[in-house]
C-alpha cells in the first residue's frame, strides 16, 4: 500500500464528514501553483506560455495560505511552473505543514538535490518528482539530455534523508507500454513511496495539438500497463481511479474537488481549462457554469480528459463513502489485474505516433516481465 | 461553451482514438476592426486565448499593454468586463467592455515555435554535429 494509513484516515473521515454534513461540493485537494516560471523548456507544454512579466510573477506565501484556509481541503498539490524556484517555498511548505496538510511538492528535480537541506521531513511533505520514463523517454520529453540524471540523484538523496518520495508521469499517444513497466521497475528500485501516473491533456494554450490520446486509446495503453502487475509496484493513487484509466469503470468529472489556485485567482473550471478566474474559492462554486463541463456535457474540451483533477475526487469519494467502492478499492490495493488480453497488447508492434518521432531504443523485453 | 460549439455525445467520446484539437490562429500582430459589439467580443474571446500581451486603446484614448487573463461576459457591454497584468503594475486589473475602442495583438505569441517536430528536429540536427548534454533552455526573463 503506498499511502500512509494516517493520510487514508484523514482523507476518509473528511470525506465522510462532508458527506453526513450533506455538503453537496466540496474539496479534496488544492492544486496551488504559487508560480508559472520553470526550469525547463519542454517542447508542447500548456502551462509555461506566459510572457516573461507574467512568469516572474508569485504568490506570497499569506496568499497560499489564504487559499488553503478557506477552501479546506486536506491535500494540497503544489504544480507549477517549478516550485523550487519560488523563493519562499520553504515557507510556503512549513504553513502547510503547521495547518497539517497533506503536500505534494511536484518538482522536476533538477534543484531538489541541492534545496534538500532546507526542508524536514514530515509525513506531511511528498516530494512528488516528474519523471515521464525511461532515461531516454524521460529526456526527450523534458527535451533535457541529463534531465533523468539529475532527478534521479534527488529522488535518491531524498529518498535516503527521509522524505517521502514519488514520481508523476505523463503519458502521450505513441507511449511505449512496455518501456512503462520497465520504468515501474526502475522507479520502485530506487525506494520511493509510490508512482503517479496521468494521460496528457489537450491544453489549449499547448502549442501543440496532436500528440494528445481520445478514450479509446488512453483505455487501452492503461490496460496494457496497469493489468498483469508486479507486487512490488505500488501507485499513490486510488484503485477505482486506475481502473477507470483500464476502462474498468466509469465516472463523472467533479472539477470542484481539485480546484486550482495561482496568480490569477481560483480558476475556473478546472486545474486543466482557464475559462475565468474567481476571487474566492465560495465564488467559484457559486458562479462556474458545472454543468457545461465533463464528458457527459458534450463539451469538445473536456472530451480527451481522464485526468485525475476531474476523475480521481469521485474515484475517492466513492471509495470512502460505499461499501462497495471500500470493497473495491481494499481489492484493488492488493490485486495485479491478470488480464490475458492484455498481455497480448503488451506483444503488440511497438506503436507510432508522435511520442515516438525520436528514436529511442526499446528497451529488452522480458517474456517473465510481462508475464508478472 | 457557447450555444454553436459542436457537442460529442458520450458514446463518441468514448470511440474517441485521438483528442479533439485546439485550432490556434496566428493572432500575432492582428488588429481585428470592431466595427459591431459581437466582433469586440470575438477579438475579447480571442485575445483571452491569446499566449502573449495586447494592448488595448480605451475610449478616453489610454493605451494599456496588458496580459489578459479573465472575461467576464454578460448580456450588455456595460455588464461585461476583463481582468489583466500590465507588465509593470503588480495588481490585477479591471476594464469594462464598453470603455474598450481597440485591440491590437501587438506582443509575442509565446507558443510559437515551441512545438514538438521544432524540437525534435532541433536535437537530431544537434546531435548530427556532435553536440553533447543538448537540451532547450528557457528563455531569460
Amino acid at each position: 500500500m503506498a499511502i500512509p494509513i494516517s493520510q487514508m484516515w484523514t482523507v476518509s473521515t473528511y470525506v465522510l464528514k462532508k458527506r453526513l454534513s450533506g455538503t453537496k461540493r466540496y474539496p479534496l485537494v488544492l492544486m496551488l501553483e504559487p508560480l508559472f516560471r520553470c526550469n525547463l523548456a519542454c517542447a508542447g507544454c500548456g502551462k509555461v506560455q506566459y510572457p516573461p512579466h507574467i512568469l516572474k510573477k508569485q504568490l506570497t506565501p499569506e496568499e497560499c495560505f489564504a487559499a488553503v484556509d478557506e477552501c479546506g481541503a486536506p491535500m494540497v498539490s503544489i504544480p507549477g511552473g517549478e516550485p523550487l524556484l519560488h523563493p519562499q517555498i520553504v515557507e510556503i511548505v512549513q504553513g502547510l505543514i503547521a495547518r497539517k496538510k497533506y503536500i505534494y511538492l511536484c518538482t522536476n528535480a533538477l534543484e531538489l538535490k541541492r534545496r534538500l537541506p532546507e526542508f524536514t521531513p514530515s509525513k506531511y511533505l511528498t516530494f512528488s518528482v516528474h519523471l515521464d520514463g525511461q532515461r531516454e523517454h524521460h529526456d526527450y520529453s523534458v527535451c533535457r539530455e541529463g534531465g533523468y540524471d539529475i532527478a534521479v540523484e534527488g529522488i535518491k538523496e531524498a529518498v535516503k534523508r527521509g522524505f517521502r518520495v514519488t514520481t508523476t508521469a505523463t503519458f502521450f499517444d505513441g507511449t511505449d507500454p512496455n518501456s512503462v513497466r520497465s520504468f515501474f521497475d526502475e522507479v520502485m528500485g530506487m525506494g520511493v513511496e509510490g508512482v503517479v501516473l496521468s494521460p496528457g491533456y489537450s491544453y489549449d494554450k499547448a502549442p501543440d495539438q496532436n500528440r494528445f490520446m481520445g478514450r479509446a486509446r488512453v483505455r487501452r495503453l492503461f490496460r496494457a500497463i496497469l493489468s498483469n502487475r508486479k507486487p512490488t509496484w505500488k501507485f499513490n493513487m486510488s484503485p477505482l481511479f486506475l481502473e477507470f484509466l483500464m476502462g474498468d469503470r466509469t465516472y463523472e468529472c467533479i472539477p470542484w474537488g481539485m480546484p486550482a489556485f495561482n496568480i490569477f485567482g481560483w480558476q475556473k473550471p478546472c486545474y486543466l481549462l482557464q475559462e475565468g478566474y474567481a476571487d474566492s474559492y465560495k465564488e467559484l462554486l457559486e458562479t462556474t457554469n458545472w454543468e457545461e463541463y465533463g464528458v457527459a456535457s458534450g463539451n469538445p474540451k473536456c472530451a480527451n480528459c481522464m485526468v485525475s483533477c476531474g476523475y480521481e475526487a469521485p474515484a475517492v469519494i466513492e471509495g470512502f463513502t460505499t461499501l462497495k467502492g471500500f470493497w473495491a478499492m481494499v481489492r484493488g490495493t492488493f490485486s495485479t489485474y491478470p488480464d490475458q488480453q492484455a498481455l497480448k497488447l503488451l506483444s503488440e508492434p511497438a506503436p507510432h505516433g508522435p511520442a515516438t518521432l525520436v528514436n529511442i531504443e526499446s528497451p529488452e523485453r522480458s517474456l517473465e516481465e510481462t508475464h508478472a | 461553451m457557447t450555444a454553436e460549439v459542436h457537442k460529442y455525445t458520450i458514446a463518441q467520446v468514448e470511440a474517441l482514438e485521438l483528442a479533439p484539437a485546439a485550432e490556434h490562429e496566428k493572432l500575432e500582430g492582428w488588429v481585428p476592426d470592431l466595427a459591431t459589439e459581437d466582433d469586440l467580443r470575438h477579438a475579447l474571446s480571442q485575445a483571452l486565448d491569446y499566449r502573449g500581451d495586447v494592448t488595448l486603446t480605451l475610449k478616453n484614448g489610454e493605451r494599456i499593454e496588458a496580459f489578459i487573463f479573465n472575461c467576464q461576459s454578460g448580456p450588455t457591454l456595460a455588464e461585461s468586463f476583463l481582468q489583466y497584468f500590465t507588465p509593470t503594475s503588480p495588481e490585477k486589473r479591471k476594464v469594462g467592455y464598453a470603455d474598450i475602442a481597440r485591440v491590437e495583438f501587438t506582443g509575442k505569441d509565446r507558443a510559437a515555435g515551441k512545438h514538438w517536430e521544432d524540437w525534435v528536429k532541433a536535437y537530431n540536427e544537434k546531435k548530427a554535429a556532435g553536440e553533447k548534454n543538448i537540451a532547450l533552455h528557457p528563455e531569460a526573463l
